[in-house]
């Protein structure tokens, strides 16, 4: 077995975590419901990669994702942080007598109040459709919308910060809270009681929200991953959301967030095998989502997109009988740490995901890795024929297709525009939504989507990667420079800063060795 | 008001608001945390969204859960939650401390603030100043009205010299222990049991008191500083709080991962090792490239080859050790240990367990005897330790392997149980503090009486001796000092119910005596903490005289708070 530990650190990086656990949830129910289509239910793919199996204290089987989140305290809004599988009490509620005491409660109820018990039940019942508005109507908490059950091990709540969010915005910040009172030490101690049970960890998934301290703790729990499991490869989506490309109060902050983007990236792109960056500043006027209706400003909405792209990806490392895809993570060496990603919907064109890259960029050292799912059909075929028949086809490829679509869970935002179908096909005629209205169709409408998603190493990314260069440059290395003593707040001494420069411009260099040759010269 | 000038946004809170936002914060915290301190205190109930539940006294848990956001707040916590870095306790006293501190600063500020002489005598409101300002124009400096208004610094030089004071003071009152070869077990038990005491109930408290000395001294090397780490502290759900206890050896978390290996062994040795078992890539680079299916199975045989030559060494050796006798095989490892090996090992009758906790292997060696080792080039008899008893318990999905009757451990476990999770939590912080606490005192040699009487001492001292050879104001500052001291003694006689005035005076006419008594939690009658055995830890009370007129001291001279770098942003 190859099992993955998936950790999901931050906010924003909790919601993307909840929808993604969603889609799981989704496909496992799918799998047992008689009536659900065929495709899900030999789907080939091996759920026990994500998921642990246990046995809570009343001898009840429990099947949990293997997943470690962090988040501030209080985030977790009204689920408790044990989950409820463990809850001791439960098997003394399902005793005989209570039943009997609650029977006859209620009844005493409903004759006090005058009501009749038919009113009562019409008014209990919670519709879907009541679900999916109230759900749009206001997320506040990614518990909000989660269906899942968590492990107790699993939710983390950070503590003793003694700052509002806001203040939590760098990266030494989130280093000091890990090393404060052995917090990274009892995050360590969790992430070895999932690796324990694995008999073969394929790898570590990290989900972090790097726009804040998040990245700082997460730069700490990688370095401690780095030792004690030195050979387990890490796949790190570093994830945005949209707000935090709101534009900054004041100049301080905005060198601030410069320099902190420059260093985190820095940070975390050397404590793992590949990093994904994820999260435009803005979704709904990208074209990808052509399709879609979201709104900017919800996270429920862009994290349910970003989610179903990680779905996507992770699907090969998942699939039964594991071809090459498994090891395609590992083959990525030191020149394939960035990538763009692009995403379709529906089979229209593929957009990226990831900020600030640069568009048509055709690149002869592509790496890339393909996911197609739910479509039937020689896609496979069809998607190598295209690349034959291109002048420009990446150097290495990997296709994976599978006959199984993305499920949509019954908590997901109505961000399908009118053209979409019940099973994702494209529409010529607009079909008005039932549940919210306005032209957006959710989860009661559209029951699951065919995807394709792409993970490529390009030069696309270059921009990204000179952006955060040239910052670290001209704020922090430079002579008299304006963000010196914000890195020396943050800890970073003189040399510490160079390296980081060095280690951004190596990379520069290995996408685009021209560069290279003029800065050697001078 | 300058600053309006260099930046018409800031915000600003200038010289007596600034003063009392700060005073009122202090006490504030002081309010919340006071009903906690001592044996008698009250307990605080965390809720959380879902309603879990967290029980506390300890000020420590407290001040990390609570939410503070007030900046002065924040200081104050900060150096408390340092004192517990540092010294493991005290957190509640230092808060209470500071608080008391500034409060009784603000008594001396405000008595002398606004005092005007116009003529005849008018006592004024202090809000009243701008209104006399404007009533008055040119005679509040025409006529040379002086208004008599007790600076901050001149408190603050107060405290100066009464810290120093005190500090000296108490070098002279504690009580030395000569801890060499072996250290007084009574004089540490009574340590440990008032700092217990503090956080427990009474029962429960005293059989931590023996188990909390006893690990301590079981970690003890003489000439080398003590490393609490040696102690393990494992809980387990179940049963109840009383029958935790002390377990010499060592308790892991988990179990062996294969279905034939023994549940229960007796005379093992056992293996300490961080050598990784598992098939693995040994380079991320060194990916290796196939041609067709069987190509791949060749290689793969290839490199599961060197992880079964590293599983039967450690066979080999087991079989030199055991061959012939009915003693067992125990290996624990740090890395990880896959299927095939395990099968491997469970076929020669060895117990195996992986990815053991990285300070487990340090604490194994110290229980078992050995060493750890990194490679299984070179294993020897040597390596190997030594337990009399290796067993599993399984409790739901959790698994717990007990490593007992090793021969002289210098490594222990505390094993927690308890019904339910809070119970748990309650009594990890508090054997936490009193582990420190036994430490603490073998490592000053010292202690120093407790149940209030060192702070009722410190300050008679600080009135019949320091405050007379001090001339000037500065006499009002060590008034307050020693006043803030009784804060101690007052609060462990508010909390026990008992009228706090009868307590001090009875306290105090006792020490004029020349009696140095303590207060008695039950009666309010003066006590002797000797014959009590109440004892608090030296380092702990000189690091709240320290820290406390610091931070008191940074607050008072305060004359202005400004909100730096103001957020445009609406808060979400």
């Amino acid at each position: 077995m190859k099992e993955l530990v998936t950790f999901q650190v931050g906010s924003y990086a909790n919601f993307i975590g909840s929808h993604f656990w969603n889609f799981q949830d989704e496909l496992l129910g799918l799998v047992e419901d008689a009536e659900a289509d065929l495709v899900f239910k030999n789907q080939n793919i091996d759920m026990d990669v994500l998921y642990r199996t246990g046995e809570n204290h009343q001898g009840m089987p429990t099947y949990t994702p293997r997943l470690i989140s962090v988040d501030f305290q209080g985030s977790l809004g009204s689920m408790s942080s044990h989950g409820t599988l463990y809850n001791q009490n439960s098997s003394l509620s399902s005793g005989v007598t209570t039943w009997l005491y609650d029977e006859g409660q209620e009844i005493g109820a409903n004759n006090a109040n005058g009501i009749d018990k038919a009113s009562v039940e019409s008014h209990s019942e919670i519709l879907d459709t009541d679900v999916v508005k109230s759900l749009e109507d206001g997320v506040q908490f990614w518990t909000d919308f989660s269906k899942v059950h968590y492990h107790p091990q699993s939710l983390f709540e950070l503590n003793g910060l003694w700052m509002g969010a806001q203040e939590f915005n760098n990266y030494r910040i989130g280093r000091d809270t890990v090393s404060e009172g052995l917090q990274g030490d009892e995050i360590n101690e969790r992430l070895r009681f999932f690796v324990e049970e694995c008999d073969h960890v394929q790898g570590i998934q990290f989900i972090v929200d790097d726009s804040g301290g998040y990245s700082g703790v997460a730069a700490s729990l990688l370095e401690n991953i780095e030792d004690e499991y030195t050979n387990v490869p890490v796949l790190l989506y570093s994830v945005r959301s949209p707000d935090s490309y709101t534009k900054a109060a004041n100049r301080k902050q905005v060198i601030s967030r410069k320099l902190h983007d420059a260093v985190s990236f820095s940070a975390l792109s050397s404590l793992c095998k590949l990093i994904v960056p994820l999260g435009l500043p803005s979704l709904s006027e990208n074209r990808a989502s052509q399709f879609l209706n979201l709104q900017n400003e919800k996270p429920y909405h862009s994290s349910a997109v970003y989610a179903s792209a990680i779905h996507s990806i992770t699907l090969p490392f998942r699939m039964k009988r594991v071809g090459p895809a498994g090891e395609s993570l590992n083959e990525s060496g030191a020149m394939d740490l960035y990538e763009g990603i692009q995403i379709r919907f529906r089979l229209v064109n593929l957009q990226p995901l990831t900020p600030e890259t640069a568009h048509d960029v055709e690149d002869l050292q592509a790496i890339e890795s393909m996911v197609v799912h739910g479509v039937l059909g020689a896609v496979r075929e069809a998607v190598e024929t295209a690349y034959e028949n291109t002048s420009t086809r990446p150097r290495f490829s990997h296709v994976s297709v599978s006959r199984c679509p993305l499920p949509i869970p019954l908590p997901f935002p109505s961000i399908f525009g009118n053209l979409v179908g019940r099973r994702g096909e494209l529409l010529s005629n607009p079909q008005s939504g039932s549940g919210s209205g306005s032209g957006s169709r959710g989860s009661l409408d559209v029951h699951s989507i065919p995807m394709a998603a792409r993970l490529r190493s390009t030069t696309a990314v270059l921009p990204f990667l000179e952006n955060r260069l040239n910052n670290i440059h001209k704020l922090g290395i430079e002579r008299g420079s304006i963000g010196a003593d914000v890195l020396r707040d943050w800890g970073f001494g003189k040399e510490e800063v160079e390296e980081i420069g060095e280690s951004i411009s190596k990379m520069v260099l290995a996408l685009d060795p021209q560069q290279g040759y003029s800065s050697d010269s001078d | 008001m300058s600053v309006r000038v260099l930046n018409p946004n800031a915000e600003v809170l200038n010289k007596s608001a600034a003063l009392h936002m700060n005073i009122n914060a202090a006490k504030g915290l002081q309010d919340v945390l006071k009903s906690n301190l001592g044996p008698k205190g009250t307990i605080k109930m965390l809720v959380g969204g879902a309603g879990d539940i967290k029980l506390t006294k300890d000020g420590n848990t407290l001040l990390k859960e609570m939410q503070i956001q007030n900046p002065t707040a924040i200081m104050i916590a900060r150096t408390a939650v340092a004192q517990d870095d540092i010294s493991g306790d005290g957190t509640t006293s230092t808060v209470i401390f500071i608080g008391e501190l500034m409060k009784q600063s603000d008594r001396y500020i405000d008595e002398g603030d606004f005092m005007l002489i116009l003529g005849q005598l008018i006592f004024f409101e202090k809000h009243d100043m701008a209104l006399l300002y404007i009533l008055f124009p040119i005679s509040s400096t025409y006529v040379g009205c002086g208004i008599v208004r007790m600076h901050p610094r001149v408190l603050v030089d107060g405290f100066e010299i009464a810290k120093k004071a005190t500090l000296q003071f108490l070098e002279n009152f504690k009580t030395p222990v000569v801890m060499g070869e072996e250290p007084d077990k009574e004089m540490l038990k009574m340590v440990a049991r008032t700092t217990l005491r503090t956080k427990l109930y009474e029962a429960l408290a005293d059989q931590l008191t023996d188990i909390v000395v006893n690990a301590v001294l079981c970690i003890r090397k003489p000439e080398e500083p003590i490393d609490l780490f040696m102690v393990e502290i494992m809980h387990m759900r179940q049963k109840f709080d009383v029958d935790t206890r002390l377990v010499e050896g060592l308790v892991l978390d988990h179990g062996s991962r294969h279905p034939d290996m023994k549940r229960r062994a007796e005379n093992c040795y056992i293996l300490t090792c961080n050598v990784s078992l598992e098939y693995e890539k040994s380079e991320i680079n060194a990916g290796f490239f196939y041609s067709n299916a069987e190509q791949r199975e060749a290689m793969v045989v290839a490199e599961r080859r060197s992880v079964d030559e590293r599983v039967r060494k450690i066979i080999e050796l087991k079989n030199k050790v055991c061959n012939g006798t009915d003693n067992n095989f125990v290996v624990i490892n740090q890395k990880g240990i896959d299927p095939p090996s395990l099968d491997l090992l469970a076929r020669a009758g060895i117990v195996a367990l992986r990815r053991a906790k990285r300070r487990n292997m340090e604490r194994l060696v110290l229980a078992c005897g050995g060493e750890a080792v990194n490679s299984v080039d070179d294993l020897t008899p040597d390596c190997l330790g030594w337990a009399g008893l290796v067993y599993e318990h399984v409790l739901g999905e959790e698994k717990y392997t007990f490593v007992e009757e090793v021969k002289h451990p210098h490594s222990c476990t505390i094993l927690i149980k308890g019904p339910n999770d809070h119970t748990i939590a309650q009594i990890k912080d508090a054997v936490r503090d009193g582990l420190r606490s036994v430490k603490n005192t073998i490592e000053d040699e010292a202690v120093v009486l407790g149940a209030g009487a060192f702070e009722v001492a410190a300050r008679q001292h600080l009135i019949n001796e320091v405050k007379k050879s001090v001339k000037g104001r500065a006499q009002l500052g060590i008034q307050a000092f020693a006043d803030a001291l009784l804060v101690v003694p007052k609060t462990l006689a508010e909390n026990s119910g008992l009228d706090t005035q009868d307590v001090i005076i009875s306290l105090t006419g006792e020490h004029d005596k020349g009696n140095i008594v303590g207060i008695n939690q039950h009666t309010g009658e003066p006590i002797d903490p000797q014959m009590e055995g109440i004892f608090d830890n030296y380092a702990v009370k000189r690091q709240i005289i320290n820290s406390g007129p610091v931070i008191a001291s940074q607050l008072l001279l305060v004359d202005e708070v400004i909100r730096a770098g103001r957020n445009m942003r609406k808060p979400t």
